[in-house]
């Protein structure tokens, strides 16, 4: 009883962590742009997709194949800044617009993933060994504690660098009013640049990490997308922090709805148990924050 | 005042566009060849007959609902169902499976549309996931993932025809089609432009929002009802593709390469979206990235889309006379205690 209890929580924090980077990425581009990256999910699966082609096609030893994945994913951000969000903002277009242009995005990059790994489901080399460990009564391995390791590792860098830094000062400037830190010498255009790569090279490690665990397919990130979008939205999307926990959630319910309920119904279950949150709060679980600033 | 500083209060738009893509409707099928283009025409109506739903919803009101799919798969299913299992005969399953989904939109959007923006779009999102995964899995009821079938339309107990059911369909999108237009130029429309813009300026000024956000979220559900039993009678089957993401994709789509907030932007922006793949089959296995790029083309360089494009010329020559003063609206402003 304990037993399965804690096996569904350990597999609810494992895929929790992955929606909560996710979450965590969005709402860090959310926080300076104001839009909602659709690609985002894209990135995760750029980055199981390169660990694919860097570890077994060229078969580099996995810190470079990292750091050549990290370039893959910035490349694409810089891609989304420079074709997507800045033409866009230039011509003043509606955050809807910018957000389907990034969904416009998501397709070419999703097509060009397509040619290059084909439709197939790949299997995605582990960095860390998948042999079971045992810690005290749970089996599990070094593959999926890393996934929590690495969440919790990315939760403090946002955190410290965006409350104790003064670099995060100009960042949370440019997200509460874009013009005003404009006026005070914070380029604006910058912050949200250097959101988008940070937010590219969570998402990448992440798909990277869960890649073993999933299986890389190049259709992927969509869902993904929409996991870490609710993620976001169930914590509150204008906290990195909130968003984070709502993935936690998230993959909670997940767990313990399929271990105790029916597993054929947990994903519309969990929709359900969404809707019925945002009606009981409908700036999230803990989106005070953002309800406070309207 | 002088008389001649007033500005020539701007003349309402006139019907005449309206009957002239109507009559365009009715010439079409003579022209075209074979059955596939037909098909494409319908396509192309039925996706103009959600999208203007959404119009109103998003483009004019500002209420981004991204339930509409759910709506159009549950019309769908509603309409084969009821003739089906109750044995409904095509006109009373046409009406009830209206009702119902006004019902089901009526009583979703009381808790919803308390929220905003992306907490809306989440919510409403989350709604149509849950629509299609009860679609795909409750097998004995909806048939999961091969669907309905929906039995063909008869007249006086023959199947009607290709070319009747362009015309069954034509009717119904010319029907909304107006409504649609009806209501962009009445107070109405006005009403709605004005929650969008200003939701308290909006209630100070009259409007009853939640009422208005109620009722317009129920009219663009059950235009979503009606494009999903047109889907019906063409394709003589429903099943879960008609919820899946893809089909927001299209719909979103639709509604910025049109223009949002336009009065022909679902028409125009419809044509693309069902004519473009089509057009992208000789790209073979770039189809997929050519689309994209497609998308982000129109949205850099139209965004105000193909409607909006339309509309903006009509502006210029209206202003070649004369031009506004805007010195008017500021003395108005002066007067006012």
């Amino acid at each position: 009883m304990l037993m399965k209890l804690s096996y569904l929580l350990l597999a609810g924090l494992t895929n929790g962590s992955v929606y909560g980077l996710i979450g965590l990425s969005l709402s860090v581009i959310y926080g300076s742009s104001r839009v909602i990256n659709f690609a985002q999910g894209e990135f995760v699966m750029l980055g199981a997709m390169s660990a694919v082609l860097f570890m077994v096609t060229l078969a580099l030893p996995w810190p470079l194949a990292m750091l050549a994945m990290i370039a893959v994913v910035i490349v694409a951000a810089l891609a989304l800044d420079y074709g997507v969000y800045r033409p866009l903002t230039k011509r003043k277009a509606a955050p809807l617009t910018i957000m389907i242009g990034t969904l416009a995005a998501a397709i070419v990059v999703y097509g060009l993933a397509f040619l290059l790994w084909g439709p197939d489901q790949k299997f995605v080399p582990p960095v860390l060994s998948l042999t079971p460990v045992r810690i005290g009564f749970l089996v599990t391995n070094t593959q999926q504690v890393s996934l929590i390791v690495i969440f919790l590792a990315f939760l403090i860098a946002t955190w410290y660098l965006l409350y104790r830094t003064r670099f995060g000062l100009t960042v949370r400037a440019t997200g509460v009013n874009p013009k005003v830190a404009l006026l005070m010498g914070i380029r604006s255009e910058r912050i949200v640049q250097f959101s988008f790569i940070f937010s590219a090279t969570i998402s990448g490690v992440a798909g990277m990490m869960v890649g073993p665990l999933l299986g890389g397919h190049v259709g992927m990130g969509l869902l993904l997308t929409v996991k870490g979008f609710m993620a976001a939205i169930l914590g509150g999307l204008g906290s990195p922090f909130a968003a984070a926990a709502g993935g936690i959630a998230i993959g909670m319910m997940e767990a313990l709805m399929a271990g105790y309920g029916t597993s054929l119904y947990a994903e519309p279950a969990i929709f359900v148990l969404i809707l019925l949150v945002l009606i009981v709060r409908p700036y999230g679980l803990l989106g005070d924050y953002e309800a406070e600033r309207r | 005042m002088a008389g001649d500083t007033v500005p020539e209060a701007p003349r309402a738009p006139t019907i005449i566009p309206v009957l002239v893509i109507l009559a365009l409707g009715i010439v079409l099928p003579f022209l075209l060849s074979s059955g596939f283009h037909l098909r494409l025409a319908m396509l192309v109506w039925i996706y103009a007959i959600l999208c203007m739903g959404f119009n109103l919803l998003y483009g004019y009101s500002g209420q981004i609902s991204l339930g509409s799919p759910a709506f159009y798969a549950i019309g769908g299913y509603a309409f084969a169902m009821l003739q089906t299992m109750l044995g409904m005969g095509p006109v009373s399953a046409f009406v009830g499976s209206l009702l119902l989904v006004a019902v089901l939109s009526l009583l979703i959007g009381l808790p919803l549309l308390r929220l905003r923006t992306h907490y809306l779009a989440m919510a409403t999102l989350a709604f149509m996931l849950v629509q299609n995964g009860v679609a795909n899995r409750w097998i004995n009821f909806t048939g999961g993932q091969s669907g309905v079938a929906v039995p063909p339309l008869e007249w006086g107990g023959e199947p009607i025809g290709r070319m009747g059911i362009y015309f069954v369909i034509l009717a119904l999108a010319a029907a909304v089609f107006i409504l649609h237009d009806f209501l962009i130029r009445s107070h109405l429309g006005r009403a709605m432009q004005a929650i969008r813009d200003d939701e308290t300026a909006a209630q100070a000024l009259g409007v009853k929002v939640t009422r208005m956000k109620l009722a317009v979220l129920v009219l663009s559900a059950v235009m979503a009802a009606i494009a999903g039993v047109c889907f019906g009678i063409t394709s003589l089957r429903v099943d879960p593709s008609l919820s899946e993401f893809h089909v927001l994709v299209s719909l979103l789509t639709i509604v910025v390469v049109g223009g949002l907030g336009t009065r022909f932007g679902p028409i125009l922006g419809s044509i693309i979206v069902v004519l473009l793949p089509q057009l992208l089959h000789e790209f073979g296995e770039l189809e997929t990235v050519v689309y994209g790029l497609f998308i982000l083309l129109f949205l850099l360089f139209l965004p105000h889309g193909l409607s909006g494009l339309l509309e903006r010329r009509d502006w210029r020559l209206r202003r070649t006379g004369k031009k506004p003063a805007p010195a008017v609206a500021r003395d108005l402003k002066e007067e006012l205690p």
